[in-house]
């Protein structure tokens, strides 16, 4: 077991760390950010002397190691529109996708999973039905289609807050969050009951599951503690990917809700070529993804002894 | 196995393993399968020598085509899902001819019109026809989804089939390659590659599938690593058969169920991943009518009564398109299910 999570970690570290690679070649390929663009114009010394400032005129291989050794010391460095500091915009917004992840992930679980249990245990009865075609219909949904649906008719309903906020006023977070968690969660908690719903219609037809009610344990025995163990693994695996990607910020519904989180930071950052800012994030993006996928690994194979010998 | 008769023909062994999956991990020779595989190669060994029947087997078994399809219509939801496509499909192609304006033609004097005799769905934000901006935005959700699909499905493939056939560190490179463009969020990655190459289809294309061909890859690798292990693949191999020839002529047909199956299921993806990135302003030129863009530009009109047309025309093609192709693909999965486990 312990040769298996040191693998995976080598194997998560090694990732990381080709993703700050391609996020700094990326970056570059972006072009000069300094340069005059459009109605900004710089004059050619000016642009030089900012360069020279954030170390762009160094050689690649110089810049790169300079950047790498900053990310190790969690010295983010600083951003090129108003010199504020990479970290502490990071900081100031993390919160907020995080609550936000951690919400859509409880709604997503709270739905999907009943949903999918009732599906499952009530086979072909109206509920599975219901189920069967909401979940259908809605992973064909894009988030941002529904996202645009919920601004229209959901902003001010019940309590939901008004999006976007009018000025001055203050609403508190968990106001705040309802709306785009309940976008991300709805489109999930499809996919979540369907794959709850397929997984625990497979562990229902075990030869145990017969023995468990032959046995006469209460059919809640059988259910609750027997197949929902066994069928809850690949939806872990699941739900702890999703929250991986979430926690990178889920840039469009940010964007549209104006949740001031690591998503909408990101996408404004990208409109002004933001270098420091865009490399922060997706590299934060890519660290908490593979960070939750590593640690849904290591359950995994605590849950199921199979995987370990591998 | 050294004691192996050589086969009469190339083909009709290969006919019979090629679209049938080896019965030999049932364990029971009196299995039956759901196409009669036993009775197929025993057949196939009979006639192999005449040559009507030789030609006959060169032209592949026509019964597993008719298998898949009968299986396929079984399932009512993917028959629908495939009429849609097909729809969709025509009206991409014969967009021109049906378009009673031109979608590009902008009438700033009549914008955000309802629908009426003159616009069957009414104008958009720009004054464009809605009805011909949709199946404009139709061709172009065609072209970028079926063609993305396409290329991610040939470079997922290739790559696929050599890290499972050659394993070693070819394998461990391709694996590492996949998990570093899997862990990039999709829409960020594209949105960078985008503005590294400039707004257009083509950038859009070439982003949705940098990050697409790795699931492609991981499929086909899977496939290849259990089947390169097949007796057929050992025969072939002991009668001297190259790499390339063993991998695309007996490893590729029996481990392309999954791929093709994966590949339906990202047209949607694509097309979505396309109008979001759009929706962004990123991508697609402001003036193309595309889905997403459209539903963009009539985002201030969300709230507006009568102006409902603006959205929910480019929202319900997105999801009509979307569920269509992931019906068809529901549908081909079940249809070449036996293949699935078989292949295994």
């Amino acid at each position: 077991m312990g040769k298996f999570i040191l693998r995976r970690i080598g194997q998560a570290a090694l990732v990381v760390l080709a993703a700050t690679l391609l996020v700094f070649l990326g970056t570059f390929a972006l072009g000069d950010p300094f340069a005059s663009t459009g109605d900004r114009q710089v004059s050619p010394a000016v642009a030089e002397q900012n360069r020279a400032i954030f170390g762009l005129d160094k050689p690649l291989p110089v810049q790169y190691l300079t950047y790498v050794g900053n990310l190790a010391t969690g010295n983010l460095g600083v951003e090129y529109d108003q010199r504020r500091p990479v970290a502490d915009m990071l900081i100031e917004v993390l919160p907020n996708t995080a609550r936000l992840a951690i919400v859509a992930i409880i709604i997503d679980i709270l739905i999907g999973v009943i949903a999918g249990i009732i599906a499952a245990v009530k086979r072909y009865s109206f509920v599975d039905v219901l189920v069967t075609v909401t979940s259908t219909i809605a992973i064909g949904v894009p988030t941002f289609v529904l996202a645009v649906i919920f601004l229209a008719y959901l902003s001010g309903w019940g309590p939901f807050p008004v999006v976007p906020r009018p000025f001055g006023s203050e609403v508190p977070w968990y106001q705040e969050v309802l709306l785009p968690a309940f976008t991300l969660a709805i489109v999930d908690a499809a996919f979540v009951a369907r794959l709850m719903r397929g997984s625990m219609l497979e562990v229902l037809r075990a030869d145990y599951i017969r023995t468990a009610r032959a046995k006469g344990l209460s059919e809640r025995t059988v259910i609750g503690k027997h197949a929902l163990r066994n069928s809850i693994i690949p939806v872990v695996t699941y739900v702890g990917v999703s929250l991986g990607g979430l926690l990178g910020g889920a840039l469009i519904t940010e964007t549209i809700f104006q949740y001031n989180g690591v998503g909408y930071l990101l996408y404004r950052a990208i409109g002004g070529n933001n270098v420091p800012i865009i490399a922060a994030v997706v590299i934060f993006a890519v660290l908490a993804f593979v960070l939750l996928s590593l640690i849904v690994d290591i359950l995994y194979a605590f849950l199921d002894p199979r995987i370990r010998l591998e | 196995m050294t004691t192996l008769p050589p086969p009469p023909d190339a083909h009709p062994s290969e006919a019979g393993q090629g679209r049938t999956p080896p019965t030999e991990t049932t364990g029971d020779p009196d299995a039956v399968h759901p196409s009669g595989a036993l009775d197929q190669r025993a057949v196939s060994a009979v006639e192999a020598k005449t040559p009507a029947t030789r030609k006959q087997k060169r032209s592949g078994s026509p019964s597993a085509m008719a298998d898949i399809w009968n299986r396929y219509k079984r399932n009512k939801l993917a028959v629908i899902g495939l009429v849609a496509v097909a729809v969709i499909l025509l009206m991409a192609i014969f967009q021109p001819l049906i378009t009673p304006y031109d979608p590009f033609e902008q009438n700033l004097y009549n914008t955000t019109a309802p629908p009426d005799g003159d616009h069957i769905l009414g104008t958009d934000v720009l004054g464009r026809d809605m009805f011909s901006a949709l199946v404009y935005g139709a061709r172009l959700a065609m072209v970028v989804g079926i063609g993305t699909m396409l290329m991610s499905a040939i470079v997922g493939v290739s790559f696929g089939a050599l890290a499972g056939y050659r394993k070693g560190l070819a394998d461990t490179l391709t694996m590492r390659f996949t998990d570093i463009l899997l862990a990039f969020p999709l829409l960020v990655g594209a949105i960078l590659v985008v503005r590294i190459f400039g707004q257009g289809v083509l950038p859009v294309a070439i982003a949705l599938v940098v990050f697409g061909w790795p699931t492609s890859a991981r499929l086909m690798r899977g496939q290849t690593l259990a089947l390169r292990e097949s007796e057929y693949v050992e025969a072939a191999r002991s009668i001297g058969a190259s790499d390339t020839r063993i991998v695309i002529r007996h490893i590729l047909p029996n481990a392309i169920a999954p791929v093709v199956v994966y590949a339906f299921t990202s047209v949607g993806v694509v097309i979505v991943a396309m109008a979001a990135l759009s929706f962004l302003g990123v991508g697609v030129p402001a003036d193309v009518p595309e889905w997403g863009r459209l539903i963009s530009q009539s985002y201030s009109f969300i709230r507006v009564p009568g102006s409902e047309h603006l959205w929910l025309a480019p929202a319900i093609a997105i999801v009509i398109t979307t569920l269509a192709f992931a019906f068809v693909a529901d549908g081909l999965r079940d249809a070449l299910d036996p293949k699935l486990r078989g292949g295994n």
